[in-house]
């Protein structure tokens, strides 16, 4: 909300500056996002009160006026491209030398032959409006050479406050100035529920159909009104606070929402048939035509304001075309109602019609409020448009009774942890009085403060700087990673050590087990059920960039169906690497190895991967992209997290190291293409054991040597004992029973 | 017609004698020498083109062209789609052979650890320091979870699918990691240390400062005697390890469903030290989250006595913290992985 100043400070006197005051809000009220300053720069006393004294032609101008203007000490020449005025008229006159809204500086110059020593003012001129067309005219009860900045806003603080949505009563500035004081000791001045006199007593025919919907109805009736423009003052500071004026009833109306956070609304008499107002729900097939020129149709769920026949506006958020306020209006109906919060909500949201009203009213405005708020509008209305105040209602159900709440003040010391013996005065200056051991909470706050840690609150924001700092003493302390979490750090060096740097891709896919009911957009609708796929759109948008070496992983969460109601989430690591299945598999070898385990690798069949480099462990797969995924050659892998770290072992038991010599080997199979590696060479181990104490595969041959379809597959063995050094024999013999377990089962033929 | 009988050649079978080659070739060698010698520079189309004086013939001959020009393409990717299968088919390595034997295992350069994933382990080492465990609950949660038990009245914006992302009508990605607390509260009694951190959802678009996945570290305690103070204390200490000794950390009173009171945390500028500048909005502080004491009406919830225990909880952003260490002007380089970016840290 924009918050004038010069406005605020027509509620609360105090000696406070502007920034001390946006300060204090922003710690115990409403966050204040900026100060903006308003209107002209310099020397203020340059502007002035102005009698015009003579107008008459330039005489070497048709369209300029040269002008005789009083402004106090001196009569000013002045020359002035307006013809809104004449002899006699009271002005707002800027002096040589004064700063005008544009930044140029006045100074005396001759235009068209003739003297000019000023400038006779436009609203535009002071930052006051946006109105060019004539020069603004003053009341002409004003002296001659008065400050103009006693007369005008000519400089204007704006607040720009952002209250949360429980304090409905801080989207008004007489709210804030109730804060104000409270902060500052400041004076709050009484709010004015004053009336002016009746000048007649019409009855006004005004109901509530539905009290839940619309607990109170105000309607004040005007006669003789002449719309017309809102004075200066007035317009200015509508301007400051956002809101663009119309004409002096409407912007009246808004003013005093704008000042005691309870909207209103006026209607042209004459238009209501009846005449006569309801407060009620929408019929089937019913149809209003709102302010902005839209037809809205309306269900049993819209809280409408209706005449004899028809809605004629959606109530608390926008008025009806037909009924509205428009400068042939002579008699005014003024709404000044109460409208529950969550009815208002959801037919603002179901029209998406969202205004300065339904936003105050969805937060939950006082019932109490609303005769204020037509006090104002009334005084105003008779004052600024000549109008007979004529005809009054004021309808209401149960309005809420302000609730008493209890306070203990040693439970403000427990939750604060500062002792605050002021606390009855703190409150009493928000307006909670005290009423034996509790606190009767004002009305305006009845929807945000209903239990005793409400008040503690309260409390709280007036000492939110006081409170220490200081850190919970505790008995016992646990804090420690995880199995998975130590487990997950593990797999995270491993791949940065393999040369792979993490990525961070979206959870949402095209498709999935999950889909979204209102998906983000048609690539992202699902829950994703894999990584990999993310992972080559990444790699992708890299080669796209011209990046080299791309190694990408990401350790994130995968959502297949579970059958019940929420997903089976698992956590998975996956990986893509320009180059080929010999990268993926090294980085697999790498997290398995950092886990301390070992994969059991056999054929795959993943549907990203080429088929004849596609590879499958118990937690996942790796192998070569499938080509027509990414051009060129890239290795991938995706394993299950959780399944990793479930079968990591929890830890590792010392296996006895041979303090004998042990002999070393190389040992050379020709075995058919279809014989895998490791098939092989879980052969060779158990046919090796007990003496075999390490065996790997380090080569690889095919050629004509080997013969067609069959290849040569080279193993690194170790043979040794613990008890003693193997003899020769010892160790042919375990040769011997690693090359006929393998001719046996596999038909491999040892190479001389 | 004159013209194109000089060129010697018959528009009415160029189509179906071009298609009819392409039928006879089988590899893609083949296929473009059909395309050579039926569309290629010298072919009689193009050399009849090349004479065409008249609009309509102009037309015609650009017809078959297009045709001819489709009819290579099918027969073209159909070829190599054969040949792609053949060559999968051949292509067969034992995919259990250690890494070094399935071909070059190319030497890297070192990779890196995301951002965001330096800033979460930063904040779980602070935390485990003092004494908390590190959480992750689940992130497709009940609308009971999400929002019942953190009191968010039913009118509360947050709950509109305009604002979440719901899965059915009664879940949705969690809109934040608080879910995982009121679990822990329901399995455990105080006393309670712990931070959660994970990743979070609203629907938001996408801008400079916007992503609809983001992550979050909220940290919730309860236990005997705990008060704002010992909040502000821990937030402070928190802050200060995030970014740096000499910070200094403010509290502003705000609103939030499952805390009261409850208060926002801002942390001095590291940039200006508080005389004002771009980053902290001329305001001398950034806000970095949002704070308070736990609600009573939680203790409820799970079926405690409301004043058994006091607590405090919090919630500051991952990607926040990171674009604030490092300076990242823009959140959606922490998800571009961008490999220029992702290697600076």
């Amino acid at each position: 909300m924009r918050v004038p100043m010069s406005w605020l400070r027509d509620y609360v006197r105090t000696e406070a500056t502007t920034r001390q005051i946006a300060d204090a809000l922003s710690i115990a009220t409403a966050e204040v996002n900026g100060i903006e300053r308003r209107g002209v720069t310099g020397d203020l006393s340059l502007f002035r009160v102005g009698k015009v004294l003579e107008a008459d032609k330039h005489p070497n101008a048709d369209r300029l006026q040269l002008t005789k203007v009083d402004v106090g000490e001196t009569v000013l020449q002045i020359v002035c491209g307006a013809w809104n005025f004449g002899a006699g008229a009271t002005v707002a006159v800027a002096l040589p030398g004064a700063t005008v809204a544009n930044g140029l500086t006045l100074d005396r110059r001759k235009l068209r032959g003739e003297m000019s020593e000023g400038m006779i003012l436009a609203e535009d001129e002071v930052d006051l409006g946006t109105d060019h067309n004539g020069i603004m005219l003053l009341d002409d009860a004003l002296a001659a050479g008065t400050p103009l900045e006693t007369v005008l806003p000519l400089v204007e603080e704006v607040l720009d406050v952002e209250a949360t949505g429980n304090r409905s009563d801080l989207f008004s500035i007489y709210g804030l100035a109730r804060e104000i004081a409270a902060l500052f000791d400041g004076e709050l001045v009484p709010l004015d529920e004053s009336l002016p006199a009746r000048d007649g007593d019409e009855a006004l025919d005004i109901s509530i159909d539905d009290y839940d919907g619309a607990p109170r109805f105000v309607a004040h009736l005007f006669r003789d009104v002449a719309i017309g423009e809102s004075p200066v003052w007035l317009k200015a500071r509508l301007r400051n606070a956002g809101v663009r004026a119309i004409s002096n009833v409407v912007d009246v109306t808004n003013y005093a929402m704008l000042a005691l956070g309870s909207p209103l609304h006026a209607y042209d008499y004459d238009t209501l048939h009846g005449p006569l107002l309801v407060a009620r729900r929408a019929r089937g097939g019913e149809e209003v035509k709102t302010l902005d020129g839209t037809v809205r149709k309306l269900d049993a769920s819209d809280l409408v304001i209706a005449d004899a026949d028809r809605p004629v506006g959606l109530a608390g958020i926008m008025g009806g075309e037909e009924t509205e306020v428009a400068d042939a209006t002579t008699n005014v109906l003024l709404e000044a109602a109460n409208f529950e919060p969550v009815g208002i909500l959801r037919t603002s949201e179901r029209h998406a019609l969202r205004t300065e009203g339904s936003n105050r009213w969805e937060k939950g405005v006082d019932p109490h409020v609303a005769g204020a708020a037509a006090a104002m509008a009334t005084r105003m209305i008779v004052e600024l448009a000549g109008a007979r105040w004529t005809g009054a209602a004021d309808v209401q159900g149960d309005l809420p009774q302000p609730a008493v709440i209890t306070l203990r003040p040693e439970r403000v010391t427990d939750v604060l942890g500062l002792e605050v013996p002021d606390q009855a005065a703190i409150l009493a200056k928000v307006g909670f009085t005290q009423e034996g051991d509790g606190y009767r909470v004002p009305t305006w706050r009845a929807r945000d403060v209903t239990r005793e840690i409400d008040l503690v609150e309260e409390v709280s924001r007036f000492r939110m700087e006081a409170i220490p700092f200081t850190l919970p003493r505790r008995d016992v302390t646990f804090g420690r990673l995880t199995r998975w979490q130590q487990l997950r750090r593990v797999a995270e060096e491993a791949l940065v050590g393999a040369g792979f740097s993490e990525a961070y891709t979206p959870t949402f896919v095209a498709e999935g087990d999950y889909r979204l009911p209102e998906p983000l957009s048609t690539e992202a609708a699902a829950l994703r059920t894999a990584l990999a796929p993310s992972l080559v759109e990444a790699a992708r948008q890299n080669v796209a960039w011209g990046n080299s070496d791309i190694a990408l992983f990401e350790i994130a969460r995968v959502y297949r169906a579970s059958g019940g109601e929420l997903p089976d989430e698992r956590w998975h690591v996956a990986g893509v690497v320009e180059g080929g299945i010999a990268d993926a598999k090294w980085a697999v070898e790498q997290v398995y190895a950092a886990l301390k385990l070992e994969p059991a690798i056999e054929r795959g069949d993943e549907r990203l991967l080429h088929p004849g480099k596609a590879a499958r462990t118990s937690e996942g797969w790796f192998g070569e992209l499938h080509p027509q995924m990414l051009e060129g050659a890239w290795g991938a892998f995706e394993l299950d997290l959780d399944a990793l770290v479930e079968h990591a072992p929890d830890k590792v038991t010392y296996a006895e190291i041979s303090s004998f010599p042990e002999v070393h080997q190389d040992l050379a199979f020709v075995v058919d293409e279809d014989v895998p590696a490791a098939a092989l060479l879980a052969a060779l181990r158990e046919a090796g054991a007990p003496d075999l104490r390490d065996a790997t595969v380090f080569d690889e041959y095919r050629g004509a040597q080997v013969g067609e379809g069959k290849r040569s597959l080279a193993f690194r063995v170790a043979f040794g004992s613990l008890e003693r050094t193997l003899t020769d024999e010892e160790a042919s013999a375990v040769r011997t029973r690693i090359v006929d377990a393998l001719a046996s089962t596999f038909g491999a033929v040892l190479r001389a | 017609m004159d013209r194109l009988a000089a060129v010697d050649w018959d528009p009415d079978t160029y189509v179906r004698d071009a298609q009819a080659a392409l039928d006879r070739a089988t590899t893609s060698d083949e296929v473009e020498q059909v395309a050579v010698t039926w569309l290629g520079r010298k072919s009689t189309l193009k050399l009849a083109l090349r004479e065409v004086r008249d609009r309509e013939t102009g037309i015609r001959l650009n017809a078959i062209r297009e045709e001819v020009e489709a009819a290579v393409e099918t027969k073209r990717s159909a070829v190599e789609q054969a040949e792609l299968r053949r060559r999968l088919e051949t292509e067969r390595v034992d995919v259990t052979l250690p890494a070094g034997l399935l071909g070059d295992v190319r030497s890297r350069r070192r990779g890196s650890l995301h951002p965001s994933t330096q800033v979460r382990r930063d904040v779980e080492d602070i935390f485990l320091g003092l004494g908390y465990e590190i959480v992750d609950g689940r992130e497709v949660e009940t609308v009971r979870y999400n929002f019942d038990a953190l009191g968010f009245p039913d009118w509360h914006p947050s709950r509109s699918p305009r604002a979440s992302l719901y899965v059915d009508d009664g879940t949705l990605l969690r809109t934040e990691t608080s879910p995982a607390q009121i679990h822990k509260m329901e399995s455990t009694r105080p006393p309670i240390y712990m931070v959660s951190i994970g990743r979070v959802y609203r629907r938001d678009t996408i801008d400079a400062t916007h992503y609809p996945i983001f992550h979050q570290f909220e940290g919730l305690v309860i236990d005997k005697g705990i008060t704002m103070a010992d909040l502000k204390g821990t937030l402070q200490y928190v802050l200060r390890q995030l970014y740096g000794p000499e910070r200094e950390v403010r509290f502003r009173t705000h609103y939030f469903p499952f805390t009261e009171p409850s208060m926002e945390p801002d942390v001095s500028c590291f940039n200006c030290g508080g005389a004002g500048c771009q980053i902290c909005k001329h305001s001398g502080w950034i806000e970095i989250g949002g704070s308070g004491m736990v609600d009573p009406y939680l203790y409820e919830f799970v079926g405690w006595g409301p004043e058994e225990y006091t607590g405090f909880a919090f919630g500051l952003g991952i990607e926040r913290t990171g674009q604030l260490r490092h300076a990242i002007p823009d959140l959606r380089l922490l998800w571009e992985d961008d490999l220029r970016f992702l290697r600076q840290f």
